[in-house]
């Protein structure tokens, strides 16, 4: 059936993948050093968006590292950084508002998609989430035509990922073209993914590891055991949006 | 049926053409040979004329059922084709289908409703009518179809009731 | 019994209202009707042709060179960041569903109600219907990020085996407004086929031609009559709750998101009757535009009329109070930290006037004028509470959206939002709204001649005891 082509449930998802993907992020170790902004923007070919747009609130970084203090000067106490990304909800609140299944889930991975190609540019999505993980392309900042001081930096793309355009949403999705790349090294060795061999270009960058990756269906990896300690917690539990980011802290 | 001519009979008010109609009666005019045009809407009674019959209303049911059957498509359907997960909602929901069928529901029925106005009044049409354009001025004609041989005891008791003018109609572009 | 008789002063006959003040009861013989009608479509001044001008330029540099540079260059133009992602657009687009449902609600309940003074001016309100729908669609394509597909939200068998999601509160909207869209055009239609029949029978050449197409060969038969009463019953009961629901699932959009603020489930009805309110609130604007700049039109409008929109008018800031009221204490009392946060933004934050701006236009005003008949009676008073409960309700929107948005739960976010180029739109879609008024006021007969005569001839003045009393028959 030609539909088969179209529909991500049936199509690669449910056969070949390998399971649910969770991450583990240990505040105690971050140093908000934003290794793993340069390191996602890098591999996902996530555009610099200039001065002037980023003074708009535009960033278009998948991750951010958030900072806040307490107490009012001079007595000021930093608290812990706080990387922040697209938490793969379970029960993610963006994907039913897209009108268009731009954004949908991968029932066998249990990671949100975004389907560029499909999205129109409502931005419900991002209204939506309630962590403020998606970007928008506001411009077509990654075409040479319009920012020529762009022509230069054009070779640091990665093959593997879409260039946007303007008009679309976007997030963090868990580097999705690692997880594919591995799978396929896994199959064609014709073994099991081992745990942590899958990296996203974050987790690699971290020069503390405060951040983990792996399957959280399979309870003896790194990620479950972590998501399992008093340390940790997710981020606007309350909401029941079920995020597969677990954050570690209190511990010292 | 002997030879027929169709007449028109132009009255100022109501009053007049109501009388008239009342003696076209006692002339043996059948109310199913007669018609009345006027410019604005008149109760049937007032004119002692039989009510019109209407399909809208049926035509319009049909086309709300059609709505409905087109939103349970939607909603129903679609996902059955082109099962995608969002959101962790069900795939065929409920509530979003009650939505959808009270809007297409209403859609088919309030368009259906004009498809039927105009199939039961046979509009849109554009062919010559007998009409005289005095009737969008107020006035209210009357279109009776009697014997030729007969037709000059109509259009004096016609004039005798106040009728501005009693002649043959004739079908012309509108 | 003296006691009653000395606590009523004797009414004498010069204080009672004259009953020619009401246009039911003030007859004229259709045909003088039908060309005062047809002399005010026909009288353009110099003035008319240069306001058009000005406002076609308008229209032309500030919609649509304006638009096609926001295409091209991407939302990057407008004011919208992060996490304000929808900014002016959408209060455009709440504020035009919300003015299109002056015209055909309006006149449909009044309809449905049998209100008989609402005769000469329900097609004046249907037209601001359509255009404003008009609108409401344009700000949405301006909204969206790559507009050029946006048809990929219309379900039909497609090349790309892609249906749109009926999950989607977008896709609800999309079907409730063309509903509305298609139903209120028809609507406006409907009571319009006698008068362009009238128009027809009293034009030459191809003007002629062109209302003999529009009046899809009406005469006037029985049997045409008939068909016509009965489809417009069907649509003023039909077209009232498709109204509600519009504007219930435009209120939707909002409340089925989880954010603070928005998340409210007294926001469909909330929203209703903020879109009765400025919605209403346009008529007696147009009602005085069209009253004071077209010939004639004293006659048909008289203060009678924005004497029953401003009662309606009162009464709609009424519930509107009371729903505003509803959303405020439940999410005042319930304490939830963000809730308290985003109250405390809107009204002390750094556009806090705007809070006060909208309780005073939307409260302040009308309660303390509409309760004066004559005031309500005085046609430029009610205009400029009409503009001022439009501002009010149009600020209103204003903080639902891009205030709102302001505020969410990842602090770190937070950033505020300037339109830039949203303005220049905003005003584009202003000008395109009454230039298209403008242009149908030209085209189309402004007046049901045939629905007031029918009206005129229902009412009667009869004499009961001492005094001629209005009263009417059962005609339609």
């Amino acid at each position: 059936m030609a539909n088969d082509l179209n529909s991500p449930v049936k199509m690669n998802m449910s056969q070949d993948a390998q399971g649910k993907w969770g991450m583990v992020i240990d505040q105690d170790l971050c140093t908000g050093c934003q290794a793993c902004v340069a390191a996602c923007s890098m591999e996902n070919n996530v555009p610099f968006v200039g001065e002037v747009d980023a003074g708009y609130g535009r960033n278009m970084q998948w991750i951010r590292i958030e900072r806040f203090w307490s107490g009012s000067f001079p007595d000021i106490k930093m608290t812990s950084y706080q990387p922040v990304m697209c938490q793969q909800c379970h029960k993610a609140p963006c994907e039913p508002v897209c009108p268009v299944y731009a954004s949908v889930h991968s029932e066998s991975e249990d990671l949100n998609l975004q389907v560029y190609n499909r999205c129109i540019g409502t931005r419900y999505c991002a209204n939506n989430c309630p962590y403020q993980a998606r970007t928008f392309n506001w411009r077509d900042y990654q075409d040479a035509r319009q920012r020529p001081e762009l022509v230069t930096l054009q070779n640091h793309l990665n093959p593997d990922v879409t260039v946007r355009r303007r008009g679309v949403m976007e997030k963090c999705t868990f580097c999705i073209q690692r997880i594919r790349h591995t799978e396929d090294t896994a199959e064609s060795e014709n073994r099991e993914i081992r745990d942590g061999e899958v990296v996203p270009a974050c987790a690699q960058a971290c020069p503390a590891s405060a951040i983990t990756f792996g399957r959280i269906d399979d309870p003896t990896t790194q990620v479950s055991q972590a998501a399992v300690t008093s340390r940790a917690g997710h981020l606007l539990e309350d909401l029941g949006t079920i995020p597969h980011v677990t954050y570690l802290a209190g511990g010292a | 049926m002997s030879v027929s001519n169709t007449l028109l009979a132009v009255f100022e008010d109501i009053e007049p053409a109501a009388d008239g109609i009342h003696k076209l009666h006692e002339l043996g005019v059948a109310d199913e040979n007669m018609n009345v045009i006027s410019g604005i809407p008149i109760r049937p009674a007032i004119l002692e004329r039989p009510s019109a019959v209407t399909r809208v209303g049926q035509i319009a049911l049909a086309g709300a059922f059609l709505g409905l059957l087109l939103a349970v498509f939607f909603v129903w359907g679609i996902p059955y084709l082109f099962p995608l997960d969002a959101g962790g909602q069900p795939v065929y929901p409920w509530p979003q289908l009650l939505i959808i069928i009270f809007e297409m529901t209403m859609l088919g029925l309030m368009g259906f409703a004009f498809l039927g106005m105009l199939v039961d009044s046979g509009f849109p049409s554009y062919t010559p009518k007998e009409y005289v354009p005095d009737i969008s001025d107020g006035r209210i004609a009357v279109l009776f179809s009697c014997p030729k041989d007969e037709q000059k005891k109509f259009v004096d008791a016609l004039t005798k009731l106040g009728a501005k003018s009693v002649e043959p109609a004739e079908a012309r572009q509108l | 019994m003296s006691a009653i008789a000395k606590a009523l002063p004797r009414l004498r006959p010069e204080e009672m209202e004259d009953p020619k003040e009401h246009l039911m009861h003030d007859p004229m013989p259709r045909g003088d009707m039908n060309t005062m009608v047809l002399d005010s479509m026909h009288t353009a001044t110099w003035k008319y042709w240069t306001v058009v001008t000005i406002l076609a330029f308008i229209v032309v540099t500030c919609l649509g060179y304006a638009w096609y540079y926001l295409i091209m260059q991407g939302l990057g133009v407008s004011g919208d960041d992060r996490p304000v992602y929808w900014g002016v657009f959408l209060v455009n687009f709440v504020y035009w569903i919300g003015i299109s449902h002056s015209g055909t609600l309006t006149s449909a309940i009044l309809r449905v109600l049998k209100i008989e003074s609402r005769r000469p001016f329900t097609r004046v309100a249907e037209l601001m219907t359509a255009f404003a729908i008009v609108n409401a669609g344009l700000s949405v394509f301006m909204h969206m990020g790559r507009v050029w597909l946006a048809y990929w939200m219309i379900p039909y068998p497609n090349e790309r085996t892609i249906w749109p999601d009926f999950h989607s509160p977008l896709m609800w909207d999309f079907m409730a407004i063309t509903t509305y869209l298609i139903c209120s055009s028809l609507y406006l239609f409907l009571p319009l086929i006698p008068d362009l029949a009238m128009v027809r029978d009293r034009s030459k050449g191809w003007v002629k031609t062109f209302y003999k197409i529009l009046a899809i060969g009406f005469r006037g038969t029985e049997g045409e009559w008939k068909n016509l009463h009965l489809a417009m019953n069907i649509f003023a009961f039909a077209i009232i709750p498709v109204a509600f629901s519009v504007h219930t699932i435009v209120a939707w959009d909002f409340a089925m998101a989880i954010r603070p603020g928005w998340s409210s489930s007294v926001f469909g009805p909330y929203f209703v009757s903020g879109a009765l309110l400025s919605g209403v609130a346009a008529v007696p604007i147009v009602l005085f535009l069209v009253r004071s700049t077209m010939k004639n039109m004293k006659y048909f409008l008289r203060p009678e009329h924005f004497d029953t929109v401003g009662k309606m008018l009162l009464i709609i800031s009424m519930i509107w109070a009371y729903f505003y009221f509803n959303d405020y204490i439940v999410s005042w009392y319930g304490g939830d930290k963000w809730e308290k946060i985003l109250n405390l933004f809107v009204q002390t934050g750094p556009q806090w006037w705007l809070w006060y701006l909208m309780l005073f236009c939307n409260i302040v005003v009308p309660w303390s004028i509409l309760w004066r008949k004559k005031w309500r009676q005085t046609p430029w008073l009610m205009a400029l509470v009409g503009i001022l409960i439009n501002v009010g309700m149009y600020t209103e929107r204003y903080i639902i959206v891009p205030e709102m948005l302001t505020i969410n739960r990842m602090p770190f976010t937070w950033h505020s939002y300037i339109p830039r180029v949203e303005i220049i739109l905003t005003i584009g879609t202003f000008a395109l709204f009454l230039l298209l008024y403008f242009a149908a006021s030209r085209i189309l007969p402004l007046i049901p001649a045939w629905e007031v005569q029918e009206g005129q001839e229902g009412h009667i003045l009869r004499k009961i005891g001492k005094a001629r009393i209005p009263t009417i028959s059962e005609i339609d």
